[in-house]
């Protein structure tokens, strides 16, 4: 075999055993009883808020805290404490996506991502950055 | 059908650009057919001449074409021509002129027509230039004109089956079902537009598509002209042009893409200028390729080795071009990306999908056509050869540019996955550790050989000479990367590692340059070009290894290797704090301190605040340093509840402050103190205040107060106060009391806004002759009323990457004014 065919050969297994072992990296979409067989472990829950409960923001309390309660796609209602800003136009999404962790009854959130239905076009809403 | 009768709608703007739609389809189909039939006939000279001929000029109705749909499109959105649904959904009145052509590119066909613009052009000069290659390469130029048309084409085969989407459709046929159309007057009722997104009103918008789009086109050409070699069986006389052509692609679409990480980092709250975004890591990954083809090539020049390597590398830039659309308009990516782009249905997915399927098999069939003959050398390179370790460090970048698309692609090969594994997978939960950590080693393994190559020659190199000048760079790198480490305290080992390498590369590329090069500036775009990719990588390094939020003063993490645990995560997020009028915060070494807004009169709706910010010295406690931030907002915009944010940032040469406001008060609601009165009797009386005091020193009748006009019968007097506020700053103002006609009493009220104060001169009661009292109505608003959330952050030494980027950029154009300038007499081995 020539030098080359042996240097691909091995950089390209490399890569393979690279991309296996951050396997590991990628998340998976939970519901919030799945992702509570593993608190503390992140996970993306897709969901929609309860806009009949109470959502409560006080930045004079707590610029970085924000509660509400969401619905995930198995139609279980949890607690969602989100450590950031209220994100703007929450009340209009007809979806949320959430990243964070299951911690007893309630779900610890990093990350929103939101979708809303404005009247023409459907945007995507981010809140919440280095996650 | 339906028949009713439209008033006020302007239908020939909209006729006339769906006519030239269609010419400029019609004449790519019929350029391409030509060309193909000029490249078949060729022995036959007549023939091939009129087939020419006839494909030159549908070429260039095509382009006529495509100018006159862009001048018809702009007629509408300059008029607000609001019957179309463009024009309604992406312009509106209030709208800065300057942001009119923004709102162009801010829908999918207007960019669609964006890109085929620059392939027209582009097309035009490949049309003056490629010789021989012309028939050849200007037949798949004109091809692939042929398909971004039908982007733009909007027919409806049957009642399910659209090809593209005009930009030239009519509200009333986009929102059929709404009853505003069943009436024929409807268009009085349309006063405004949706105008364009407040985050896209920025500069950036303007000038980052056309380049993007610009690069993007650049990489067709590569692309034509290794189908054109192949396909006439010529692999010597395309390597020129393809070179000039890749050298040009690289260095626009790289500027392309870093002008996106610079708006990101500069007008949208992102937090950074890289965040490893689905839609960002969308259009490096051509980028990568881009440059490992080019390098490649530069190999098959010199020695006729990694050829076919060349081919693929080529080929799948522009296809992958084509898979970043696919990725960042159909709306796949949905739940995993930040930007807001937005799906047009399944029509464009299946759309796009064929079209790539399509290059994608003719760019198969010409290499599997070749395949027997392909330029191949049997014997082995030498282990000390240049050839070698570019042909290695090209397969690295390919290897990183699969990394980076197997992350990005998570939501297209997903289903699959689930199918197979019942497992429902997501993107990383953490993407820039997961980015970073790999990519990491890229950006050694990357700065290390582009640095070390330089020092080494095709065919082989000396040992001993390669030995000692890369043992001296090595020393002098070390220690550089050594003092650096120490002073920016660095201690991750991989990005110890990494810095090592950026040094590396900016020593000896400075070296080789100067001294073995001297400085031939024709000759200097390698080494300018990897000179500034070493600084891009120490920039990123610097600017991003201790980027830290100082409104929270604590140190990001986003390179930390050991797996953190969630609430660490966490604390990364709380980088807000709140900010009371008035009220200094510490941050960082600073003190900054909200002193109030200023919305600006006129059509733009947003908000300034200004966030002061001051260094003090610990010892002296005197001010050292001090400036006004303005980040600034949108409340409410658009109807929509909450604010839209722009950064403000300011910059020095060795970091930058950079300020964003997470949330605000609304002052249209929240303000609900009152006036009361209080009662002085003689100068020196002083008034106590929420934040200071106030003492009144009489009273005058001399008022040059531009919001009072002196009128005949007036009497005028003006309450003469000076303000205090706790750091014992002085102010002085004066309300005054107006008594008009002896029957009409006016008030002009007097303001410091930084305290939030309010006075007025209430009522003047004269006792005697000698004895008035004066009542002064005070209001203050209530501090915890107005308030800004802020999050500011330090970003260490970015300019290093900004200089970076400009240092590569013109290493290209170096290449490339050399490629051009000289005369075919390049060594061709």
């Amino acid at each position: 075999m020539k030098k080359t065919q042996i240097v691909l050969l091995v950089l390209i297994m490399a890569a393979i055993a690279v991309l296996i072992s951050v396997f590991g990296d990628f998340s998976s979409y939970e519901t919030f009883a799945s992702a509570a067989k593993e608190p503390k472990k992140s996970y993306y829950i897709i969901g929609t808020l309860d806009t009949t409960r109470e959502m409560q923001y006080d930045p004079k309390t707590d610029a970085n805290h924000f509660t509400f309660f969401a619905t995930d796609k198995a139609g279980s209602l949890k607690k969602v404490i989100f450590n950031g800003e209220k994100p703007r136009d929450i009340e209009k999404s007809e979806q949320i996506v959430m990243m964070g962790f299951m911690d007893g009854e309630t779900f610890h959130c990093s990350k929103i991502q939101m979708k809303c239905p404005s009247k023409y076009k459907k945007d995507m809403v981010a809140v919440g950055n280095n996650g | 059908m339906d028949t009713t009768q439209f008033t006020g709608e302007h239908l020939w703007p909209g006729q006339l650009g769906h006519f030239f739609v269609i010419v400029s389809f019609v004449a790519a189909l019929l350029s391409t057919f030509s060309y193909i039939r000029a490249a078949i006939v060729e022995q036959d000279l007549e023939q091939s001449r009129i087939w020419k001929r006839l494909a030159r000029g549908s070429f260039m109705v095509h382009a006529v074409s495509v100018v006159s749909i862009f001048i018809a499109l702009f007629y509408i959105i300059t008029n607000h021509l609001f019957e179309y649904h463009y024009a309604y959904e992406h312009s509106s009145y209030d709208m800065p002129s300057e942001y009119l052509l923004s709102c162009f590119w801010e829908g999918q066909q207007g960019s669609f027509m964006l890109w085929t613009f620059w392939h027209a052009v582009l097309g035009l000069i490949v049309m003056r230039t490629a010789k021989h290659f012309e028939t050849r390469t200007m037949s798949v130029i004109a091809f692939v004109q042929v398909i971004l048309t039908t982007m733009i084409l909007g027919i409806y085969l049957g009642p399910d089956i659209k090809i593209g989407s005009t930009p030239f459709m009519l509200l009333r046929n986009a929102m059929q079902n709404a009853p505003i159309f069943a009436m024929p007057d409807y268009m009085d009722f349309i006063k405004d537009g949706n105008g364009l997104n407040v985050l896209l009103q920025n500069y950036w918008m303007v000038i980052h598509p056309p380049i993007l789009f610009l690069g993007f086109a650049l990489t067709l050409i590569p692309f034509a002209y290794c189908i054109a070699a192949l396909w006439k069986g010529d692999y010597k006389s395309f390597i020129k042009p393809t070179l000039a052509w890749s050298l040009a692609g690289g260095a626009v679409l790289g500027t392309g893409i870093m002008m996106g990480g610079a708006w990101a980092y500069e007008s949208l709250n992102f937090g950074g200028f890289w965040a490893w975004d689905p839609v960002e890591n969308a259009s490096l990954v051509p980028w990568i390729t881009l440059i490992a083809g080019l390098h490649t090539l530069l190999v098959y020049r010199r020695t006729k080795r990694a050829f076919t390597v060349t081919m693929i590398f080529l080929l799948l830039t522009h296809l992958l071009i084509w898979y970043s659309t696919f990725l960042t308009r159909t709306g796949i990516l949905g739940k995993t990306s930040v930007h807001a782009f937005t799906g047009d249905g399944t029509a464009l997915t299946y759309h796009l999908l064929i079209v790539i399927g399509v290059l994608m098999v003719i760019s198969k069939i010409a290499i599997l056509y070749r395949w027997k003959q392909l330029p191949r050398i049997k014997t082995e390179e030498a282990t000390l050869s240049r050839e070698f370790w570019m042909f290695i460090g090209a397969v690295i970048l390919f290897l990183a540019a699969v990394q980076i698309s197997v992350t990005t692609s998570i939501p297209v090969w997903a289903p699959l996955a689930k199918w197979i594994t019942g497992k429902d997978f997501a993107p990383p939960t953490d993407p820039v550790s997961h980015y970073n950590n790999i990519q990491v080693w890229v950006a050694i393994i990357i700065g290390l050989l582009s640095a070390t190559i330089m020092y080494m020659k095709y065919k082989n190199s000396d040992g001993k000479t390669l030995a000692k000048r890369l043992g001296g760079t090595a020393l002098v790198a070390l220690i550089m990367a050594a003092l650096i480490a120490c002073g920016q305290d660095i201690t991750t080992w991989q990005y110890d590692l990494m810095l090592f390498a950026a040094c590396y590369g900016i020593v000896a590329n400075t070296y080789y340059g100067i001294s073995i090069q001297k400085l031939k500036f024709k000759k200097l775009g390698p080494s300018v070009a990897h000179l500034g990719f070493a600084a891009v990588l120490l920039g990123i390094l610097l600017s991003a290894y201790n980027k830290h939020a100082i409104s929270l003063n604590t140190t990001g993490v986003p390179f930390n290797f050991q797996k953190e645990t969630q609430q660490e995560t966490i604390k990364e997020n709380m980088e807000n704090v709140i900010m009371f009028l008035g009220v200094p915060v510490a941050m960082g070494n600073y003190f900054a301190t909200y002193i109030g807004d200023s919305a600006v009169e006129g059509k733009d709706k947003r908000i300034y605040y200004r966030v002061l910010f001051e260094q003090k010295d610990t010892t002296t406690g005197e001010v050292t340093d001090r400036f006004m931030l303005y980040p600034d907002a949108f409340i409410n915009p658009k109807g929509q509840q909450g604010l839209s944010a722009n950064p403000s940032t300011r910059h020095y040469w060795n970091y930058d402050v950079f300020t964003y406001i997470s949330s605000a008060t609304d002052k249209s609601k929240s303000d609900t103190s009152s006036y009361k009165s209080h009662i002085v009797n003689q100068p020196g009386d002083s008034i106590y205040l929420d934040n200071g005091f106030m003492i009144f020193n009489g009273f005058s009748r001399e008022i040059d107060d531009p919001r009072y006009t002196p009128k005949e019968g007036d009497l005028a007097v003006k309450a003469k106060l000076s303000v205090y506020n706790m750091e014992g700053k002085q102010n002085e103002i004066g309300p005054i009391y107006i008594l008009r006609d002896k029957q009409y009493i006016m008030q002009v009220d007097d303001t410091v806004k930084s305290m939030g104060l309010y006075t007025r001169f209430g009522a003047l009661n004269v006792h005697s002759k000698d004895s008035a009292s004066l009542d002064i109505q005070v209001r203050q608003t209530n501090p915890m009323d107005d308030f800004i959330v802020l999050k500011a952050l330090i970003f260490p030494y970015i300019n290093v990457l900004w200089i970076g980027i400009m240092i590569m950029v013109f290493g290209f154009f170096i290449s490339l004014g050399d490629l051009i300038t000289t005369k075919s007499k390049a060594p061709e081995a």
